[in-house]
């Protein structure tokens, strides 16, 4: 009440009746004000890059994770509450609805990060006899695959047990991990190797140190008892851990090789192993892997198969098609002595049998290659690599026999799943053959016809490197990068190509940098050539004595297609060259993004003038900010003029210019203090008013452009529909232009005519936090003028490196971060274009009209810039 | 904007993280602030009676006393102290939370050192406003 009668006080008070006390308060009173305008200011500022950062992560191609999202919506929300606070201080009740309506747009945020995981089934161990297909959810694909085979086909897999996704939610949930990794992953930030290396150390402690659940423990004890009762090794019984996560079967999502799989694992050490494979869902490749397709953390619930350990003979990976060429349904089969471990993880060579299906099951290819290493059981637990003998070197690991039946197997399990399938397998001495793993395989359409263009034979001469095998098509350039240890991936630059001794999986994880890949070892059936088809980075595995050849930091050219390494850039090899798809867009983390920022990032407010500009109106984060700012720049100009507050009263501009200028000054926007009503240009300080007004001032305006009947008739009907032209419906701040400044800041909200424009800058030595926005809307022509008027605007902004928003005929235009200089002419050529762009909207029809102006504009603006032309001093008239 | 450097501000740093604090308190120091760095709570609040800070940066998730309380005990002590949130986990109600009970500002780290400066900054004057106000009634 106190408060309120001394408003009315001194809105009757004339200005000479303040004592010196009330100068003193009113100066404190105004400082307070203008500090919070700037904390609304950079609140405004922060939620604007924020936005600009969710729509640049919408519709570029780089990756982004869950961290980034919920990081964004924090930033937003908490800038724009500061903003509603602030504008609360200006203005004490006057916005109270703000509150609702922000209350509102969050609880629309929250709901899409709170929607939580359904567990359906809430057995944390299943045996393998009562899993099928369609538990996917409970078990993972894998071994919801793997139940399917055993129960429904009858083909034999091993012994076993799945400790399930509800295990996994336990596991996580008693030891609270989710919210330390969240935290992990929200402190590391970005993208940065470096930073995943970190982080992946870390989590993967937490997960080894964590306590098993007593309710788990007994349960994994159960099944393990029981599995000892079925196996043929009773007591002896060891197992081979696998990861088997929900959700690796999304969207054409390989996941090859990005879990962990423990071999051979005894009683003894079954739950140090069982942390260890969930501990993989954090290696670096794998958090790599899932930030590039856009696989969300949380939704990826580890189980973890544990079967009865073969003793393989032999095994290997059987692809029922080729995955390099669509067309092709050879059935590939790769296999090597002992256990298929180094098929998969590409660290050793193998044989390839290829059979064609067609007329009958038939060995159409085999290419028995030198295997040095068999990988067995040890007797207690782990692996062991036994050094072949000689002659079992380059034999073929498998029978032709076993050929055919593998390939009879491959064929039953594609029909039943009505896909070609990738099937990992093992024989044992009594040549009894299990299924260890079947998934779909991810196929790649070849190019036949460009395989081996006429240019490519042209090339002959600089080939440095011929062979190997196809593990990923296509061509690709780049500068060599000889990785030899996992270190490496840390100084691996972008567009590099790899050059590896084997094909480990550790490796993908540069999948996103890399533009081929070359490796000594590994085939197309292991996990780094399934995930560089994925990523369609081209590979050639298989190329002996690459690391020898190829010199690091040379440039290459690789042509996965015809098998060779040239020498240079060979651009006709080029022509072919893959795109690299999106594999963000449509992802889970993708389209949360788009959900959440539906609420954060699209403007609808945008005329001030109108009506509808309320905040019961604002349906997102940005509607607030814009109805904010619009209302803190009138909040601001108010209060000199309701105090009687000379020193704080808006003053004219001194100038001979189309329509009068107001200034308001903030803080230090003056040389000096101004007692009377208007103000001069010299006894300015504003750093970006000035540059403005000199590009206001630079070239004098023709006057508007000669208009043809249609233009004119344009302006007569807009004049009698348009009810934003309407002279008796604009607010009181429409025909006047106002400028608020201190040193480093400018606003100005100006209607010239029909047009009306704001433009905000704050321009210091500190260039990052430097910003200039523009916003121009109206005209007196028809919409489609307007539209047209717009799109010339847009073109010559971003000649000069704003980014330009165009929302109808509304533009919004920005640019940041960059030095005092360069943000000066960017305000200069705002200036000129406010005043010479004035009523080109008559004249957007007449394309010799638009060109003429265009060629003027760009003259007048690099006259401008380049100081060719300086303002001339006598044009400024004193209006006294 | 702001225009504040006549004083040496003096900045409490509150961190459980050893190796984030010290680089902090260094970059703080370097660019002229008094900086005291507690590594829990407790041990904020200590100094909190025993000196006279400006601007404290607390970080939200610390064992022991947490953020929160250990914002609310700061405030209890002196309400003029401007406290800036430093977080590592950023959920949208945490940090609203926090903000309706008075904080400065939330920062998420990582964050750029100037982007916490000028954050100081902003906050130190709006401290000597507060005090200025204050006096005046």
């Amino acid at each position: 009440m106190e408060r309120i009668k001394k408003i009315i006080r001194r809105i009757f008070q004339k200005p000479d009746d303040l004592t010196a006390s009330d100068v003193e308060e009113l100066r404190l009173d105004f400082k307070s004000r203008y500090h919070n305008f700037k904390l609304l200011l950079t609140a405004n500022n922060k939620a604007l890059e924020i936005m600009a950062d969710m729509e640049r992560a919408l519709h570029g191609s780089s990756a982004f994770g869950m961290s980034f999202i919920r990081a964004g919506c924090t930033a937003a929300s908490v800038n724009v509450f500061n903003m509603i606070k602030n504008l609360k201080q200006l203005a004490p009740e006057k916005y109270l609805s703000l509150d609702e309506k922000f209350n509102e747009i969050r609880l629309n945020i929250d709901t899409i990060f709170n929607q939580k995981k359904e567990i359906r089934d809430t057995r944390l161990v299943l045996t393998l006899e009562d899993v099928n297909k369609d538990m996917a959810d409970i078990v993972g694909s894998k071994m919801a695959n793997i139940g399917e085979i055993k129960n429904v086909l009858g083909i034999s897999t091993p012994e076993g047990f799945v400790i399930t996704s509800a295990a996994y939610e336990t596991f996580v949930s008693e030891n609270n991990l989710q919210t330390e990794i969240d935290r992990l992953f929200q402190t590391a930030g970005g993208d940065n190797l470096q930073e995943f290396d970190i982080l992946s150390a870390q989590i993967q402690q937490y997960i080894i140190n964590a306590d098993m659940p007593d309710s788990l423990a007994d349960a994994i004890n159960r099944a393990w008892k029981k599995l000892e009762s079925k196996s043929e090794f009773g007591k002896q019984t060891m197992v081979a851990l696998r990861s088997s996560a929900i959700g690796e079967d999304f969207q054409d999502s390989s996941f090859a090789g990005q879990y962990r799989s423990i071999l051979n694992a005894s009683v003894e050490n079954i739950f140090h192993s069982y942390k260890e494979v969930l501990a993989g869902k954090y290696s670096v490749q794998a958090i790599s892997y899932r930030l590039n397709r856009g696989f969300k953390d949380e939704d990826i619930s580890m189980c973890v198969g544990c079967m009865d350990m073969v003793a393989a003979e032999a095994g290997g990976v059987i692809y029922s098609h080729s995955p390099v060429d669509m067309d092709d349904d050879s059935i590939f089969i790769n296999s090597v002595w002992g256990l298929p471990k180094s098929v998969v993880d590409g660290s050793d060579s193998n044989d390839q049998f290829v059979v064609s299906r067609k007329p009958a099951i038939k060995l159409v290819s085999e290419d028995v290659r030198t295997k040095k290493i068999k990988l067995t059981c040890f007797s207690k637990s782990g692996l062991q690599r036994e050094i072949l003998p000689e002659d079992l070197q380059n034999a073929p690991s498998i029978t032709k026999e076993q050929v055919l039946k593998l390939a009879g197997i491959a064929i039953t399990l594609e029909g039943y799943y009505s896909s070609p399938q990738d099937i990992e397998w093992a024989i044992t001495k009594d040549g009894l053959i299990y299924i260890l793993q079947c998934r779909p395989m991810q196929q790649i359409k070849r190019d036949v016809k460009n395989l081996y263009p006429a240019s490519a034979k042209a090339n002959n001469g600089s080939i440095i490197i011929k062979g190997g095998i196809t593990a990923s098509p296509g061509s690709a350039y780049g500068k060599v990068f000889l990785a030899e240890k996992r270190a490496d991936i840390l100084a691996f630059p972008q567009n590099a190509v790899l050059v590896v001794k084997q094909a480990l999986p550790v490796w993908a994880s540069l999948l996103s940098r890399a533009s081929a890949i070359i490796s000594e070892k590994g085939g197309f059936a292991g996990h780094l050539a399934n995930v560089a088809r994925e990523f369609s980075v081209p590979a050639i595995f298989g190329v002996e004595n690459a690391m020898a050849i190829l010199r690091d930091e040379n440039t290459i050219t690789v042509d996965a297609d015809s098998l060779a390494v040239y020498k240079g850039k060979i651009e006709s090899l080029l022509t072919k060259k893959t795109v690299k798809k999106n594999l963000m867009h449509g992802s889970p983390v993708y389209e949360t993004l788009k959900k959440v920022s539906g609420f954060i990032v699209p403007l609808n407010l945008l005329d001030p003038d109108s009506n509808d500009f309320k905040p019961a109106n604002c349906k997102t984060l940005h509607d607030i900010t814009r109805f904010i700012h619009e209302k803190s720049v009138i909040e601001m100009f108010d209060f000199g003029r309701e105090h009687k507050f000379s020193e704080r009263a808006g003053k004219q501009l001194f100038y001979h210019a189309p329509m009068k200028w107001w200034i308001l000054n903030l803080d230090d926007g003056f040389k000096k203090e101004i007692k009377s009503k208007y103000v001069r240009l010299e006894n300015i300080e504003s750093i970006p008013m000035l540059a403005f007004w000199e590009g206001f001032a630079a070239i004098p305006w023709d006057g508007p452009p000669p208009i043809d009947g249609k233009g004119f008739m344009s302006v007569m009907f807009q004049s009698t529909t348009n009810p934003a032209l309407i002279p008796g419906v604009r607010s009181k701040y429409v025909d006047r232009n106002y400028f608020m400044v201190s040193k480093n800041y400018c606003n100005l909200s100006s209607r010239l005519g029909y047009h009306f424009a704001t433009m905000e800058a704050l321009v210091s030595d500190r260039a990052f936090e430097n910003y200039v926005s523009f916003q121009f809307k109206g005209g007196a022509a028809d919409y489609n003028r307007r539209f047209r008027r717009i799109q010339f605007i847009t073109d010559i902004l971003e000649g000069y490196d704003f980014r330009v928003d165009v929302n109808e005929d509304n533009l919004i235009a920005r640019v940041e971060g960059y030095d005092k200089k360069f943000m000066e002419k960017r305000l200069k050529i705002l200036g000129y274009l406010l005043l010479h762009t004035r009523q080109l909207d008559m004249i957007m029809t007449n394309r010799k009209k638009v060109e003429y102006y265009r060629l003027k504009i760009q003259k007048d603006i690099e006259k401008i810039i380049n100081q060719i032309l300086v303002r001339d001093e006598n044009v400024c008239l004193d209006l006294t | 904007m702001g225009n504040i450097k006549s004083k040496k501000l003096t900045v409490l740093l509150v961190d459980d993280e050893d190796r984030f604090r010290e680089a902090l308190s260094r970059q703080l120091s370097v660019r002229g602030f008094n900086v005291l760095s507690a590594a829990n709570g407790e041990d904020a609040v200590k100094m909190v009676h025993n000196n006279a800070i400006d601007v404290t940066i607390l970080d939200q998730k610390m064992p022991g006393m947490g953020g929160t309380q250990t914002f609310n005990e700061i405030k209890k002590i002196d309400p003029l102290i401007e406290i800036i949130m430093l977080t590592g986990q950023a959920t949208v109600d945490d940090a609203l939370e926090i903000m309706k009970q008075g904080a400065f500002d939330y920062i998420m780290k990582p964050m750029t050192i100037d982007e916490l400066l000028f954050k100081i900054e902003d906050a130190y004057t709006r401290k000597v406003l507060m005090e200025k106000k204050n006096q005046k009634k």
